[in-house]
């Protein structure tokens, strides 16, 4: 990733600091060493003069107009379609494959096979084609002849725990028993049994989430452009740019400095585009082979089950509370059902604090594909599981569930949000007897917080060049996931210079520009903006420097750069008159990293009200309520939209989103829209962003994933107070509504 | 997709000689098959469960796009007038209001624009086993329905065996309750068919055929007549998601009532809960004479109920089938619960 | 009712089990053929397919220009669009390929319509309007403008399906109701969770164009 070594002056004095690491999404902890003296700062939030504004994001004519091009979008000369072959078994070895009937196919130009002979779930890649269109492509697969040799399987859970159950993953180092195995354990579980008997109230309950799929509307994929000679460019739908080039090198035989990564606009990632994957790894050899540029972008069933999925939960939590409140113990036992894969699941309790605790966490797998990071891994689910228990202790002891919280949350932020949520959802309409609403449409209201980290740390190299004819041009490899990444890369350098978002050009997404951060765990922003401020601030220096002469040689740190000119000692110019003093080359000034310029941890919560219609089961979610925090925020626009769609996300998670498996096929028989069912216009709420500005830091903070965690939770405990009908399996849909209504009988005597 | 002939029809008699004469195909699902609106037929197509040897285009056909009314305000449908052409169709929305309701309902704005009433009423089923590419269910050829002991939450309460499937068009229903025919022509010539007999249970006619349709047939045209209580017809959709969705329960509902408000006859044709438009003769029966209120309501929809199997994931559809039939004959009556 | 129903009205099928699990490669043969896209079946594909089936010249009027194309008759009109007219119209995406997401909207004689669930040999002597047709970035449609300027995409993937389908509407009803407005993009998905924005962006292009 070290493309561009900088040249630092040396015996600068540097400190340790402790920044946050992704690794395919899931973030990691390190420490690391900065400088300890770094520069001016961003100054205070509300003295920016673009940022912390509302920017119209700079790609939008582009999107809007249907013109960005995208990896999907890529046609070039002579280029042939990829489509992968599935193997439909959940475990089955491949026991011959006879391609000769495809390769016979006119238009059929290449036929490469994985490199596997057993495959243990459904939908495990077994060969890939490339043919001179995609319809000749799926003649081709359709055509290849697989004979398997069926193994047992299994796919559901409580079977994969017994013992005796098929053999999911081969002999794990450490196994403990089959499909079974212990990741951590914290907590004192005798301290934990000593406090449950002080306890005035204990729940002990079972909750399970389903596995998720991130649903990028841009499949995976990749268009590789090769041609036998010396060099190779790869277009690619992406989260990391420089994610890209090593592994397409290797597949495609080629130094890694011959591969140039382009991913220009991409189609949505949520935590799964990184690396090139399997299919990268087939339009790479597709490419090789027939020396031909390759595109392969999965098809929309290849997408449901190749590219991984937020893993799904079973939990198993005991929570003691006394009478005022206050958590005494939490006893859990943790299972993350990832797959073949590891799964993720943050421990619990998870954010609330108070008492005792102790957990285990298990993998348990199935034969299904593996899980992937997506979107704030382990937290929605581990955020639904203790917030519905949270609220049904509040219940239990009559207390008020924000009250309860704010028992049972320590930081003044939380309850800094809590109570501004409560006064914007209208809590005080809400009936504190849980189904006690007279008709069969009842409203209901709950809450749920969260926690994120959202710190950056140093990838990114950012070049900042101003050309004698007043241009700008911002420079950095990184990718625009649909996050405003491009927006507030302009912006920064703009406000520096005190120009407008359109006086500045960005150029990003491309490897042989100014390395940058793949953007996992909401590190994007906080890796790079400091990174361009600090290219911004250095060229604003170089730039001073330059135009002193015109402005009575002031000194440089004294020379203002605003509304479009440049002054010092009562003397303006405009940005054109002082750009002509450059060099012939302009100035290009090189970014580093700042630590001090961003921040590590922010805290949101979330308030929903529902209608539910108890004679049908039907919830209308009717308004959601998420209030984030995030040091400064970059474009107010662009971060409403984050919240918003972290609110989508998480309600479509609570009310209709999850794989449906047939345990005896052992297939999931929703790899598609229609039955995997995302929600839609007509299911929205009303929607209400707020960022919250009693966060003073003047530092950046990534905010994408914290927004999806808390309003699941929200939703369910809403649906609870609505009906009296706790439901503690996600998604919450009108059967199990009706179901257990039907179980607990007539409304009225609904637990509260 | 599989490769395809592709043949535009000029006359009904053209269209069903290029059915008749095109290569049969190995298997039912091979047979030539025509196309109308095509948003369900090229699903089908895309997954392999349809893989016609010859596709005939009946839009090329004129004069099927028509919505005309007879002296007594009965209503001829072209059968390639669309689902958008019924629900805006003024006569329609006044006189027969359930079929407005019930074109509206169906997926969403783009799907209407093209989809035909004659395609509505031809879908396959929905289920995800028969929709999944590489099961071969009971319904494509294989020996058994995997919905009967799996995953069976969206299937049949009623009718089903030894498929489980639901019929998902929203039209049928409305139509068989306003007395609907189809006008059929193939190579035996004409007929006219009540729509009440056009739909086969799988036990009954041809697992693999959802109506009594053979391969070289074409429904020309849907004949709705007049009646007392097509004015007061109605149809309620359950979705679990409003926006693109089939349906989990439908019923479509019509009465007339005496000057004296009591019911003079009631027609109630259950949608998405058996593998046909499901009638419920004693519920209609129970309702003659009465006067609608909650609790004759109650009773009607615990009738038309009685009979319901539900499946091991199924059973919420009776609670739920019962609130739709409550709340459908209400508004069919004009009477608020 | 089926003979194979017991008591409780479930269906009993004894054999599923039986051929689902611990099946050998013996018996693979009989019972895989029986649930899954199978041997025999690929064979039959390989041997059926020795030719590409017919291309066929067709035209195809699209965004007010008319254009040959070659195309086989399965090929979606999204397809030609994409892979086939040069240059490559590209604003219509293939996201789910079953007219269930929206992406691919275009307009047919004005009328909002999935391009994945027509075949391009069936779209000739039609109008068909992409989203390219309806303005660009220099010169946007009110719908595109408001998008932009309510933040009403974060990808973008799903964007020119919404500005289609927006477009075609505010054209049918200039004053829509917030109501309106979102039953008429019900058949377009978003993953991102613009729904919100592109409510606002829709009542504001309204007001702009009326």
């Amino acid at each position: 990733m070290q493309q561009q070594t900088q040249q630092q002056p040396a015996a600068k004095p540097k400190k340790k600091i402790r920044v946050p690491r992704v690794i395919n999404g899931v973030e990691q902890m390190v420490e690391i060493e900065v400088d300890e003296d770094s520069g001016p700062g961003w100054g205070p939030n509300d003295k920016h003069t673009l940022l912390n504004h509302r920017i119209p994001r700079v790609d939008g004519p582009l999107k809007a107009s249907g013109t960005a091009k995208y990896t999907y979008d890529m046609r070039l000369p002579g280029m042939l379609y990829g489509r992968i072959l599935r193997c439909p078994h959940a475990h089955a070895r491949i026991t011959s494959m006879n391609t000769d009937a495809a390769s016979a196919i006119p238009g059929v130009k290449a036929i490469v096979k994985a490199p596997l002979e057993e495959t243990r779930f459904s939908g495990a890649p077994v060969a890939a084609v490339a043919a001179i269109t995609p319809e000749i492509a799926d003649d081709a697969i359709h055509a290849i002849v697989v004979k398997y040799e069926i193994l047992p399987h299994v796919v559901i859970p409580d079977e994969s725990i017994k013992p005796g159950a098929p053999k999911v993953v081969p002999d794990p180092p450490d196994r403990k028993e089959d499909n079974l195995q212990q990741k951590a354990k914290a907590g004192d579980l005798q301290k934990v049994e000593a406090a449950f008997a002080t306890a005035d109230a204990i729940i002990e309950a079972e909750y399970r989430t389903a596995r998720l799929h991130h649903s990028c509307l841009e499949t995976h994929g990749m268009v590789v452009d090769y041609r036998g000679g010396e060099t190779a460019t790869v277009y690619a739908s992406t989260q990391g740019t420089f994610t890209i080039p090593e592994e397409s090198a290797k597949f495609l035989g080629l130094p890694q400095s011959a591969v140039t990564a382009v991913v220009q606009h991409m189609g949505g990632g949520f935590g799964s585009k990184f690396g090139i994957g399997t299919e990268g790894m087939f339009a790479c050899r597709l490419s090789k082979e027939t020396k031909s540029p390759v595109k392969l972008m999965l098809t929309r069933y290849d997408e449901f089950v190749m590219t991984g999925n937020r893993s799904a939960s079973w939990q198993k939590i005991k929570a003691g509370v006394k009478k005022d409140g206050s958590l005494v113990a939490v006893q859990s036992r943790q299972y993350r059902l990832g797959g073949v894969g590891q799964g993720s699941q943050a421990g619990q309790p998870y954010i609330y604090r108070g008492g005792e605790f102790y957990r285990e966490i298990y993998a348990l797998h199935t034969n299904e594909d593996s899980s992937n990071a997506m979107r704030a891994p382990g937290h929605p689910q581990a955020s639904f599981a203790i917030e519905s228990l949270m609220d049904e202790l509040a219940y239990k002891i009559q207390m008020d569930p924000v009250a309860f919280r704010k028992k049972n949350l320590l930081s003044p932020t939380y309850h800094r949000q809590l109570d501004r949520g409560a006064k914007e959802i209208g809590w005080s309409r809400r009936n504190a007897m849980a189904g006690g609403n007279p008709g069969p449409l009842k409203r209901g209201f709950g809450c749920a917080v969260g926690t994120w980290g959202g710190g950056g740390n140093n990838q990114c190299k950012v070049d900042v060049t101003v050309a004698r004819d007043g241009s700008v041009v911002v420079a950095v490899g990184v990718q625009d996931l649909g996050t405003g990444t491009r927006t507030y890369t302009r912006a920064i350098v703009a406000e520096e210079f005190g120009l407008q978002v359109t006086d500045v050009t960005e150029q990003i997404g491309n490897s042989k520009l100014g390395a940058a951060v793949a953007s996992g765990g909401s590190v994007t922003a906080a890796s790079l903006s400091p990174s361009v401020k600090d290219a911004a601030i250095k060229a604003r220096l170089l730039f001073a420097e330059r135009v002193a002469p015109l402005l009575d040689n002031a000194k440089p740190e004294d020379i203002k750069f605003a509304n479009g000119t440049v002054s010092a000692n009562n003397k303006s110019i405009t940005w054109k008159q002082a750009s002509a003093s450059l060099p012939a080359a302009g100035i290009t000034s090189h970014g580093v990293w700042r630590s001090d310029l961003q921040a590590t941890g922010v805290q949101g919560c979330c308030f929903a009200e529902v209608e539910v219609d108890v004679e049908t089961g039907f919830i209308r979610p009717i308004k959601m309520v998420h209030i984030q925090n995030g040091g400064l925020p970059l474009n107010r626009l662009t971060m409403e939209s984050q919240i918003n769609g972290g609110m989508i996300q998480s309600l479509g998670m609570s009310l209709w989103e999850g794989r449906v498996i047939d345990g005896e096929l052992g297939m999931p028989l929703n790899p598609h829209f229609g039955d995997y069912k995302l929600p839609g216009s007509l299911e929205m709420p009303e929607l209400v962003p707020i960022i919250d500005d009693d966060d003073k830091r003047e530092a950046v903070i990534g905010i994408a994933e914290p927004a999806v965690i808390p309003a699941v939770g929200a939703i369910a405990n809403a649906v609870f107070n609505a009906t009296g009908v706790r439901i503690r399996e996600l998604p919450i849909t009108p059967d199990k509504i009706l179901m257990g209504l039907m179980n607990s009988g007539p409304i009225s005597t609904a637990k509260v | 997709m599989k490769s395809f002939e592709w043949v535009n029809a000029s006359t009904i008699a053209e269209a069903v000689r290029m059915l008749n004469t095109a290569a049969p195909g190995k298997d039912i699902d091979e047979a030539p098959r025509p196309i109308a609106g095509g948003q369900d037929l090229i699903t089908t197509m895309k997954d392999y469960t349809t893989r016609p040897t010859r596709v005939v285009n009946l839009k090329s056909i004129r004069g099927l796009d028509r919505i005309t009314s007879d002296s007594k305000g009965g209503l001829t449908i072209g059968a390639l007038v669309t689902l958008n052409q019924i629900e805006e169709h003024a006569g329609i929305r006044k006189n027969f209001p359930g079929l407005a309701e019930a074109a509206h309902s169906v997926a969403t704005p783009q799907i209407r624009n093209l989809g035909t009433i004659g395609g509505n009423l031809c879908q396959r089923p929905r289920c995800w086993y028969f929709r999944l590419e590489e099961v071969v269910c009971l319904k494509k050829g294989g020996s058994q329905c995997y919905a009967a002991t799996g995953e069976n939450k969206y299937h049949a309460i009623f009718g089903g065996g030894p498929s489980f499937i639901v019929h998902p068009s929203d039209l049928a229903p409305m139509l068989v309750a306003l007395g609907a025919r189809v006008a059929v022509t193939g190579s035996s010539g004409k007929q006219v068919i009540a729509l009440d007999k056009f739909f086969t249970l799988p036990a009954e006619g041809d697992v693999r055929r959802e109506n009594v349709l053979k391969n070289d047939d074409i429904i020309t045209e849907i004949q709705v007549p007049a009646s007392p209580f097509a004015a007061r017809s109605t149809y309620l959709k359950f979705k679990e998601r409003e926006s693109l969705d089939f349906a989990l329960a439908a019923v479509a509902a019509a009465v007339q009532l005496q000057p004296n408000k009591t019911v003079k006859t009631a027609r109630i044709v259950l949608g998405g809960v058996a593998p046909i438009p499901w009638r419920v003769p004693d519920a209609e029966k129970f309702l003659t004479g009465k006067i609608v209120n909650r609790d004759v309501l109650a009773q009607a929809a615990k009738i038309a109920l009685k009979d319901a199997q539900p499946l091991e994931k199924n059973a919420y559809k009776v609670p739920l089938t019962e609130t739709l039939v409550r709340r459908a004959l209400a508004k069919a009556a004009g009477v608020s619960l | 009712m089926s003979k194979s129903r017991d008591e409780n009205g479930r269906m009993h099928d004894p054999s599923r089990r039986k051929f689902l699990k611990g099946v050998g490669i013996a018996g693979a043969g009989a019972a895989v053929a029986d649930k899954l896209w199978t041997e025999a079946q690929a064979e039959e594909q390989g041997t059926s397919l020795k030719t590409v089936s017919g291309s066929v010249k067709i035209s195809l009027d699209v965004n007010g220009k008319t254009q040959p194309v070659e195309v086989e008759p399965r090929t979606t009109l999204l397809n030609a669009l994409r892979n086939h007219l040069e240059p490559a119209v590209t604003g219509p995406k293939l996201v789910c390929d079953m007219g269930t997401c929206g992406a691919c909207t275009v307009l047919i004689d004005g009328q909002p319509a999935y391009s994945c669930l027509i075949l391009a040999v069936d779209a000739t002597n039609k109008k068909i309007t992409t989203v390219e047709g309806l303005g660009s970035p220099e010169k946007p449609n009110a719908v595109q403008a408001a998008f932009v300027e309510h933040d009403a995409l974060m990808c973008g993937f799903c964007t020119p399906g919404f500005v289609t389908s927006i477009s075609a509407y505010l054209k049918k009803n200039p004053n829509p109701s917030l109501a309106e407005v979102r039953e008429a993009c019900k058949g377009n998905f978003c993953r991102c969770g613009t729904y919100p924005r592109v409510f606002e962006a829709a009542l504001a292009a309204a007001k702009k164009s009326v």
